[in-house]
């Protein structure tokens, strides 16, 4: 019963829209069911990277930290969209600091898992890098408008 | 003589690619090089393609509405140049002007997408590649975007 909704919220989700059945079904096995209290830390710059997200409900801050320097929000991300990619190549440690800025329910995918299923499946895997190699573009143009905003 | 199939084979961006798909790869690439001052892509432009330095140097720059071009990258020998030809709307994010005369490789981005889309081996290995390449220039953002945070 629980894997077959778990598929049912990975099916409805905009990264996974146009995946085939059999993908998801391998990815379900990948993935649980994640809840964060409003102000806790999802992940944090620097820690090993493991996972990505799936955001459900509520709204996180994808923030820049480092010591010297105030945090500042890159972004707020919400219902729909991936947090998380640092997952998928070395050193897999994450770059940005994620906060929940409300209740968040969220599903977590193991990115060791799900990169090992797409070196086995490269119809998955080519069907997913499409979707992360895009999100990483959308994070560098994001970043770059900053830059540009910021720079004197 | 050197073949352009050997010279791309030994280029770190090909690194294990299997020489079938090195082969594939070739058929969508031609030599390419431009003057000192050259514009090689433009902002808001079509993306068409993308390019291997072989010799040169590159300021990838972003408009400021404010201040006007900004350079937010310089690249050189080895570096890739280009990636919105992967996504739609297949526009350029930022412009590309050589700094130095430049030898390049141009591959075709149509020609590879359709090469991908039709062998998903090809395509995994493509997209993983340039995930990776966006992601390496996330980072030089977000360190760039540090130091200016840090100088002031």
């Amino acid at each position: 019963m629980e894997t077959l909704t778990l598929e049912r919220i990975l099916e409805e989700h905009p990264l996974f829209r146009g995946m085939n059945e059999q993908h998801l079904r391998t990815l379900v096995e990948s993935a649980t069911v994640v809840r964060f209290e409003p102000g806790d830390v999802i992940f944090e710059e620097g820690e090993p990277a493991h996972h990505f997200y799936l955001i459900r409900t509520g709204k996180v801050a994808l923030q820049l930290v480092s010591y010297r320097v105030e945090p500042f929000t890159l972004m707020t991300l919400e219902q729909g969209d991936i947090i998380g990619w640092s997952w998928l190549f070395p050193p897999y440690r994450w770059k940005f600091t994620a906060r929940a800025l409300d209740l968040i329910r969220a599903i977590s995918l193991d990115g060791r898992s799900v990169c090992a299923k797409c070196n086995e499946d490269h119809d998955l895997g080519y069907e997913l890098m499409k979707r992360f190699a895009q999100i990483i573009e959308n994070r560098v143009e994001a970043l770059s408008v900053h830059l540009v905003a910021v720079e004197k | 003589m050197e073949t352009l199939q050997s010279i791309l084979s030994v280029h770190p961006f090909f690194n294990d690619l299997p020489t079938q798909h090195i082969e594939t790869v070739t058929g969508c690439v031609s030599n390419v090089r431009f003057k000192a001052g050259d514009v090689i892509f433009h902002e808001g432009e079509e993306a068409d393609h993308f390019y291997l330095i072989r010799e040169g140097k590159v300021a990838l720059r972003i408009h400021s509405e404010r201040r006007g071009p900004l350079t937010i990258l310089t690249l050189g020998e080895g570096d890739i140049l280009g990636w919105s030809w992967l996504f739609p709307p297949y526009r350029w994010k930022f412009s590309a002007r050589a700094i130095e005369e430049t030898r390049a490789f141009a591959a075709d981005g149509k020609c590879l997408r359709e090469k991908a889309e039709r062998d998903h081996d090809l395509g995994y290995e493509l997209l993983k590649r340039f995930a990776h390449v966006v992601e390496e220039r996330l980072e030089a953002t977000r360190l760039q975007l540090l130091n200016v945070y840090q100088d002031q």
